[in-house]
Parts: C-alpha cells; sequence; structure tokens
C-alpha cells in the first residue's frame, strides 16, 4: 500500500517529490477501500450506538411529559381548599393520574420492553420520581395513608391482548419522590394553618416527622438520595415551625397573621428547592 | 393499618432491598478484584512487545492461556449478577472490560494482523455481544474503548518497532490505524465517556504518521509492498 501512495506523492505537483507530513496522512486514507470488513463492522456498532441514542431521546421527552403533568396534578390537589372541593379535586387528580398511567408511563414499558433494565434509567428518573410525588400525595390526601412501592408498581402493569407489559419502578425512583413528598406534604400543612384547619395541618405534620424518621433509619443509601436529605430536613424544620407557631400563638390571632408570625429562626432559612411559603 | 405502619413498612421493604444489594455489590468486587488482576498480568506480559520481537508469540500464547482464566472469572460474574440488572452493576466492571477488549483486540492483531470484531472479543471472554433484556453481555462502548486504548498501545509499537530497526511494522500500524480512525468517524458520538475517549484519537494517529513520515524522507521504508 505504501509503495503504491509513494508513487503518488511523486505525481502530485505540489510535493514535486518531496513527501510532507499530510501527504502521509492523504496516502492513508486514500488507501482505505471503502466497504472493507473493519468499516462494516463500524456501520453496524453506528447502527446499535444510533438506536440507543434515539431510545433516550424519546424516554426523556416522555419523562418530561409525566414531569409537567405530575407538577399540575399536584398543583391541583393544593388549589383544594373546602373538603367539598377536595373531594372533587382528588377525584379529578385520580383521574389524570390514571391518564398518565395509560399514557406515557406505558409508553415507557412499551419502548423498554426489549432493552436490558437500567441501562435508560437516568433517562426516566426525574418523571417517575415526580409521578411518586403526585401519586403518593393524592393518596395521602384521599385515604390519609401512604400507597406503597409494590402497590404502585402493581398499578403499571398492563395486560394486553397479545401480551402483557411492565413498566419497572425502580424501589429508588419510589424512595426519591417519597423524599420530594415532604415538601408537599409541608406546603400542606401550612396552607391549612391559614385555611383555619389546624387538624389537618397537625395530620400532615406528622406525617412528615414519620417519613423524616424512616429516612434517618435508612443506611448504605445511594448519593443521590444523601442528597435529597438535607431538603427533606429543611421540610421537617419548617413545619415543625409552622406548626409550633400555631400552637402557641394559636388563640390570639386570626391564622393569616400566623404566618406572618414566623419563629424568628425560620425567617431567613428557605430553600430554592422547595419555594417560598 | 395505620398512616405510622404503612411507612415503618415502606422504609423496612426498601432497607431489606439495600441490603441485598449490597450483598450482591460485594460479591461483585470480589470477583471483579480476581478477574481485574488477571488483566494487570496480561498487561504486563504484553509489555515485551516493545522491545522484544521475538518473544511477541510467545506472550500471545501466555495471554491466551490467562485469557482462559478471566473467561471462569467472567462466568462467575454472570452467575451472580441477578439476569436483567446488568447496567445496575455495569460500573463494577466496565473499566475491567474495557481493559480486556484492548488485550484481547491487541492479542489478536499481533496474532493475525486483524481487527477483533466485538462478537470475537465477546466469546474470548465467554459472553454475548448481543444486547437483550436479560443476561451478561458485552456492551459496545466498551468495546469501542477497548479498540481506542489499541490505537494508543500501537502507536507506542510503531515508535518502538523503529527503534528496533523494523521499518515496516509502522506501516502495518498506520493502514490499521487509520481505517479504524475512518471507522470511528461514522459513529454518532453523544457528549459522553466514548466521544472525549475518541477525541484523543488524533493524537495517536498523528504519531504514527509522524513515524511513517520521517521513515519515509529518509528513505528506510520498504520497497515491496509488504504493508
Amino acid at each position: 500500500m505504501s509503495g503504491r501512495g509513494r508513487f503518488r506523492g511523486h505525481k502530485n505537483d505540489r510535493n514535486h517529490g518531496h513527501k510532507s507530513l499530510s501527504s502521509v496522512a492523504r496516502e492513508a486514507a486514500i488507501s482505505l477501500p471503502d466497504d472493507s470488513p473493519v468499516l462494516q463492522m463500524f456501520k453496524v456498532a453506528a447502527q446499535k450506538l444510533n438506536d440507543r441514542q434515539d431510545r433516550h431521546e424519546r424516554l426523556v421527552k416522555l419523562s418530561r411529559d409525566i414531569t409537567i403533568e405530575s407538577k399540575r396534578i399536584i398543583f391541583l390537589l393544593h388549589s383544594a381548599i373546602t373538603i367539598e372541593s377536595a373531594e372533587i379535586k382528588i377525584n379529578e387528580a385520580n383521574e389524570r393520574l390514571q391518564k398518565l398511567i395509560q399514557g406515557p408511563i406505558k409508553s415507557i414499558g412499551l419502548e423498554l420492553e426489549n432493552s436490558p433494565a437500567y441501562l435508560h434509567s437516568r433517562a426516566v428518573t426525574a418523571g417517575f420520581q415526580e409521578f411518586i410525588e403526585a401519586r403518593t400525595f393524592c393518596s395521602f390526601l384521599e385515604k390519609k395513608l401512604l400507597i406503597s412501592w409494590s402497590e404502585v408498581q402493581k398499578e403499571l402493569e398492563y395486560v394486553m391482548e397479545e401480551k402483557s407489559v411492565t413498566t419497572m419502578l425502580t424501589q429508588s425512583d419510589y424512595m426519591l419522590g417519597l423524599a420530594d413528598l415532604t415538601g408537599e406534604l409541608m406546603r400542606k400543612a401550612i396552607n391549612s394553618i391559614s385555611s383555619g384547619d389546624s387538624n389537618d395541618c397537625f395530620e400532615s405534620c406528622q406525617a412528615v416527622k414519620d417519613l423524616y424518621t424512616g429516612y434517618l433509619g435508612l443506611f448504605s443509601i445511594d448519593r443521590e438520595l444523601s442528597r435529597k436529605m438535607s431538603t427533606t430536613r429543611n421540610n421537617v424544620f419548617k413545619v415543625e415551625s409552622a406548626v409550633y407557631a400555631l400552637k402557641v400563638r394559636g388563640g390570639e390571632a386570626p391564622p393569616t397573621l400566623l404566618l406572618a408570625a414566623q419563629p424568628d429562626w425560620e425567617r431567613n432559612n428557605h430553600s430554592d428547592d422547595e419555594g417560598f411559603f | 393499618m395505620s398512616s405510622r405502619d404503612i411507612i415503618n413498612t415502606i422504609f423496612g421493604d426498601f432497607q431489606k432491598s439495600l441490603d441485598e444489594e449490597q450483598e450482591i455489590r460485594e460479591k461483585i468486587r470480589n470477583i471483579c478484584k480476581d478477574v481485574d488482576q488477571v488483566s494487570r498480568e496480561i498487561t504486563t506480559v504484553l509489555q515485551v512487545i516493545h522491545h522484544d520481537e521475538s518473544a511477541i508469540s510467545a506472550a500471545c500464547l501466555t495471554a491466551r492461556e490467562l485469557f482462559e482464566k478471566a473467561n471462569i472469572g467472567y462466568s462467575k460474574l454472570k452467575e451472580v449478577v441477578p439476569s436483567g440488572d446488568y447496567y445496575k452493576y455495569h460500573d463494577h466492571w466496565r473499566y475491567m472490560t474495557q481493559r480486556y477488549c484492548y488485550l484481547i483486540s491487541l492479542t489478536i492483531w499481533l496474532e493475525k494482523g486483524i481487527l477483533a470484531t466485538h462478537e470475537t472479543v465477546a466469546s474470548v471472554l465467554g459472553i454475548s455481544a448481543e444486547e437483550l433484556k436479560n443476561g451478561f453481555h458485552l456492551d459496545i462502548d466498551d468495546y469501542l474503548v477497548g479498540l481506542l486504548n489499541l490505537c494508543t498501545e500501537l502507536s507506542r509499537l510503531a515508535v518502538n518497532s523503529v527503534t528496533r530497526g523494523d521499518y515496516n511494522k509502522p506501516l502495518q500500524i498506520s493502514k490499521f490505524v487509520m481505517e479504524l480512525n475512518a471507522g470511528f468517524r461514522l459513529l454518532n458520538l453523544k457528549n459522553d465517556h466514548l466521544r472525549k475517549r475518541f477525541d484523543a484519537l488524533k493524537y495517536d494517529v498523528k504519531k504514527i504518521e509522524e513515524v511513517v513520515y520521517d521513515l519515509s524522507i529518509r528513505g528506510l521504508l520498504p520497497k515491496t509492498e509488504t504493508a
């Protein structure tokens, strides 16, 4: 191959028998056959990589859809003020959750039907976490009970005419979503102060505490979950101080004023993640 | 069941699954330690190619024997990793597998001068090349990173074979690496680890080109078309 290349070098006007560094590269490139087995192999590899990337992109898109709708469902659940309106809104939230389960979440299951689990878990984890947050929040408002991982997983099993598909929900995604739930429960507790429902407030507060106790008891958790712990801890502090304010000054002022009368240690302790209340 | 009971169950179950996961990871770590040690041994054995031409075929034979050992290690790994959880624990054997891909493809190149395919490398390790929902396979990224490592090693070999007086080998290496370079350009790489590793390939190519250039301007290239 080199002999031929060298000969070409002679014919090249610019080089005139002299070899330059770039001509070495050019010759090597020219001498390559277009359809060598090596290039064939790379074409196959390129196809595999492309398939993987395309699937990843589709999953990211589905995950984003789930995130957006879940956030809206949570917002809807917060907007309930009276008991009657709460019931209507919970029903609507349940319907919309069902639509998510039958829509994008099912699509994820179908998309991943033949590919190894966890390969794309990074693409879908955000959507699942947000979904869990909405799903558990809804079940908490409905029955005052949390829905467990295995129960949610069961909801994600689809039986179709010709086959059955399960969208795998990893237990760690569930736990991450549950950690986010403490933020919603905190907001719920504080909202119930302003709507004058102190019983609701205590209940939500207790649930946040119980969850926090649970997280404290875990060991050998992964990095992502431990990162969430600091947010969870802040949520606990916030809700506890709000309930404290309700208890101490509850008889003295109308509930709306209580919010303004936060204890001093809480004033400058906002976290970006959970917003201001 | 009260709310607190449910929360206790949720966390109890999760802790149980964490414990099980830790146990599996411990087993994987132990196996990987042994298999990784074998790969270091092969790396050392193959270093002889840089200073002793005559010892190359013997080194390849030794490497082949050691690949058998690795093969056994991978079959143990296959047993321990729950089918379907390949990518959950992938990090444990990713770098080790990349090194094996490099070692196997280097051995095969030294023996026959050809590129070891994905399937060939996988079969030497005794695992599948196909990515299925369940089972233990050779990840395509790992294989490709192995090839890039091979290019780096070959660029070194090009330099050292000239030192040894072998002016033929650099040409053979140049052709082979250029072909791989052309192949890698066919891939649409994302901004990931493979992409970063690929970006370094040009330095290997450059090094090899410079060797060929040096030989050619001094008329040291073999006259026959043996490359």
